[in-house]
């Protein structure tokens, strides 16, 4: 007790910051505090509360019961509707996200030479995903893909009667895969930025070893892009299972729920049925499912992914 | 009990109607024009507190003196370009006529607006006064606390110039008024008489013979179709037909009136209709690649050569046909004893219970509802409209569509059954509820009869036992 009034006795005052020392101190947060409000208003209190509403009855019109177990949940998997909607939605995944990496990186690959006219083309290119999930797109697929549509009149040269792209089951889903496939631009720029980088002189020395450029590409060019082969496909793997527009604007989930992917059925399920309890716990389910597929992708970097700073 | 109050409420309108069309002035409807509700001759806009609670309210509307508050309001709607020119025109003259208020509108088309207003009142940001659709009322307000209760502003808003049975249609469940009916609209036979001249078919007033122009249209071209429904018309047309039948209201307080056995019934006749090429199937439809029938170009066209539409939209068909003869069919005599269909409130204004200047609000409805000059901005863009006044005015200066006029007499003439506004609930009739899936589904071939009919009675009877 004595001791520390001793030492009170001979400290030096402190002196007392001002306003402007402390703003200094705190720069960093200031400058982050925008995204940070951003990030709480609009990102974490509606994930927390649509993880409350899951384990609700919330109806948009008839109040919130808490239900307090995970019947939600227990629906999602056992409910007809939302079980084909899972399925409709790794189909559409699964059949996007490699034809759009693969689509992508090999127009970059073309556009990476020195022909003539590339920056138009890369321009052209890029296009389509900037006009995105439009109404426009809507009229223009629909006149592509109906059964007097563009398509089929293209086939019908060739002796070809075409099916019913959009009212067919069996097709319809393929006319939305395509609509995303078609907006390959952005993952088109990165690759192409990350083609620039590729070291001349390893392509010299493949050539030197007598490597075509078919060799050249699988042995040099995709090795050194893998860090961006693996980014292009986490983000194109979280949008592909966050579909919403194709569906929405051009065939509203039909025919008989052939296109209904689970984030259409989730705005049905919130704003058509008004069912936010249900809708909710959709949501959670998709995250999970999300957030699996993209830990799987983080472990399964070391095996194919070379990041230039590693040894070896 | 329902059906002679609707049998009233149709007499009523048909008089009124017919006494509107014979009459070159009556003294009644000048009257009428000239009531204390509908007057704008508001000397100057005197800044008085608005009546904030419906007791202020109340008490405002005792003693109203014409004044109002400078304010801004805002107003929504859904439709097409011509209502929305229409509305705006209208819009400006209110503000013409009550210098100080401020009108900001919000409008678009259907598609995506319910989903975009419902998210509206349920987060209390809908705008002072709304266009709605008749089910939202008990849709939105099963308490009655979404709408204003426009008896409070009865002074302001002159009701008297709607029949009290179309009033009471737009009632919450607590009994208030909680808006305001712009007009009432039924289901009723477009035909395309060019493609039907062509083909050589009479016009059908039968089922058989709507039966025989299937197998004529079938014969003259296989993607020829006398009718064309989709899936809600097909729900539509199939009470339409079981009423006709049983002569029942499809539902009465909150309880399905058919049996799994009659609705499978209703099935079949629509069923029967495809397999007989009198309605193209849904995945015909489906494959057409268009939004709505409207624009569909087998519609445009004249490939399919009748819709079963509200007598509203008729305007919308026929400008999309152009240069074909678009004419109002009749309802079909041979589907049963009774005389089935109904008629419903097309759509109404409403006032948010969120509004600030509950008044002033009112005022733009009584403008939009009663007023001469607006009745002639207006025409009949919402429909053959059910204040007199409006009606009147817009018949006097031949602003009514004629073929809009002839539907809706011919729907208001002929429909003996009631609707409860739970047929119209969203969980069931949009394209992903019940009516949907059994009507595709069927049509598909993904259900038999049975199983569509067992699966609609409980769809429909989860809906509106709620």
């Amino acid at each position: 007790m004595a001791k520390k009034s001793n030492t009170a006795s001979v400290a030096v005052p402190k002196k007392k910051k001002s306003f402007k020392d402390i703003c200094k101190e705190n720069i960093g947060f200031f400058f982050i505090l925008p995204w940070l409000i951003g990030f709480l208003v609009f990102k974490l209190y509606p994930m927390g509360a649509s993880l409350f509403y899951s384990f609700t009855d919330y109806n948009l019109f008839k109040g919130m019961n808490v239900i307090g177990t995970l019947e939600n949940y227990i629906d999602v998997f056992t409910t007809k509707k939302i079980t084909t909607a899972l399925g409709v939605t790794f189909k559409y995944a699964f059949i996007t996200v490699p034809l759009k990496l693969v689509f992508a990186l090999f127009i970059a690959y073309i556009l990476n030479f020195k022909i003539k006219g590339v920056n138009f083309f890369r321009t052209a290119y890029y296009i389509p995903s900037i006009l995105g999930g439009s109404v426009a797109i809507a009229v223009l697929w629909k006149a592509v893909f109906r059964d007097d549509g563009l398509l089929n009149g293209l086939l019908g040269i060739f002796g070809i009667e075409g099916p019913s792209w959009l009212s067919d089951p069996n097709y319809a889903l393929f006319v939305i895969c395509l609509l995303r496939v078609w907006q390959f631009g952005s993952a088109m720029i990165i690759f192409l930025a990350a083609l620039k980088g590729v070291p001349t002189d390893l392509y010299e020395a493949a050539s030197i070893d007598g490597a075509g450029k078919w060799r050249q590409f699988f042995s040099v060019t995709v090795p050194i892009i893998t860090p961006v082969i693996f980014y292009n496909l986490v983000t194109q793997l979280c949008q592909a299972f966050q579909e919403f527009n194709g569906p929405y604007i051009i065939t509203q989930g039909g025919p008989r729920n052939s296109t209904t992917l689970i984030s259409l059925l989730i705005y049905n399920s919130a704003f058509k049925q008004y069912d936010m309890g249900m809708a909710s716990a959709m949501a959670w389910v998709m995250f999970v499912i999300l957030m699996v597929f993209t830990i799987i992708a983080f472990l399964s970097q070391k095996y194919w992914v070379f990041y230039s700073d590693e040894e070896g | 009990m329902k059906k002679d109050f609707l049998k009233r409420v149709m007499a009523t309108g048909l008089v009124a109607a017919m006494a509107l069309s014979t009459a070159a002035c009556g003294d009644s409807a000048d009257e009428a024009a000239d009531a204390p509700a509908a007057d704008t001759t508001t000397d100057a806009p005197a800044a008085t507190e608005a009546a904030a609670s419906t007791e202020e309210a109340s008490d405002a509307a005792a003693t109203d003196d014409g004044s109002y508050e400078e304010c801004t309001l805002t107003i929504s709607w859904w439709g097409g370009d011509s209502r929305h020119e229409a509305t705006l025109a209208a819009i400006e003259a209110f503000e013409a006529a009550y210098p100080g208020i401020h009108v900001e509108p919000t409008y678009a088309a259907w598609d995506g607006w319910e989903e975009k207003m419902a998210t509206a009142f349920a987060a209390g940001t809908a705008q002072d006064v709304n266009q709605i659709n008749w089910n939202w009322i008990t849709q939105y307000d099963s308490d009655g606390t979404a709408f204003v209760n426009l008896n409070d502003y009865a002074s302001v808003i002159d009701m008297s110039q709607i029949d009290s049975a179309y009033l009471d249609m737009c009632t919450a469940s607590d009994g208030s008024q909680a808006a305001l009916p712009v007009s009432m609209t039924g289901r009723i036979f477009y035909w395309d008489k060019t493609t039907f001249d062509e083909i050589g078919c009479e016009i059908p007033t039968t089922l058989e013979e709507l039966k025989a122009c299937g197998e004529a249209f079938a014969a003259y071209g296989d993607d020829y179709y006398p009718l064309a429904l989709g899936e809600y018309d097909r729900m539509i047309l199939m009470v339409y037909y079981l009423e006709s039948v049983y002569g029942t209201d499809w539902v009465t307080d909150g309880q399905l009136n058919y049996t799994v056995d009659q609705v499978a019934e209703g099935l079949q006749f629509i069923q029967d209709l495809e397999d007989a090429h009198v309605i193209p199937s849904i995945a015909t439809i489906a494959g057409d690649g268009a939004a709505s029938l409207d624009q569909n170009q087998n519609w445009i066209d004249g490939h399919y050569a009748g819709i079963f539409e509200w007598d509203s939209s008729a305007s919308k068909f026929s400008a999309a046909a152009e240069g074909r003869e678009i004419i109002v069919g009749d309802y079909l005599t041979d589907l049963g004893d009774y005389q089935g269909g109904y008629a419903k409130v097309s759509m109404c204004w409403a006032i948010a219970s969120s509004c600030q200047h509950p008044k002033e609000a009112a005022l733009l409805v009584n403008f939009l509802m009663n007023n001469e000059e607006a009745a002639t901005i207006l025409g009949s863009e919402r429909g053959v409209p059910v204040s007199q006044i409006a009606l009147k005015t817009a018949n006097d200066a031949g602003l009514l569509n004629g073929q809009v006029v002839e539907a809706n007499g011919k729907v208001l003439a002929w429909v003996q059954n009631s609707l409860d506004p739970k047929f119209e609930d969203s969980q069931l009739k949009s394209s992903d509820g019940v009516y949907y899936d059994v009507m595709a589904g069927l049509s598909y071939g993904d259900y038999t009869v049975e199983e569509a009919a067992q699966t609609l009675v409980d769809g429909v009877t989860s809906v509106i036992s709620q």
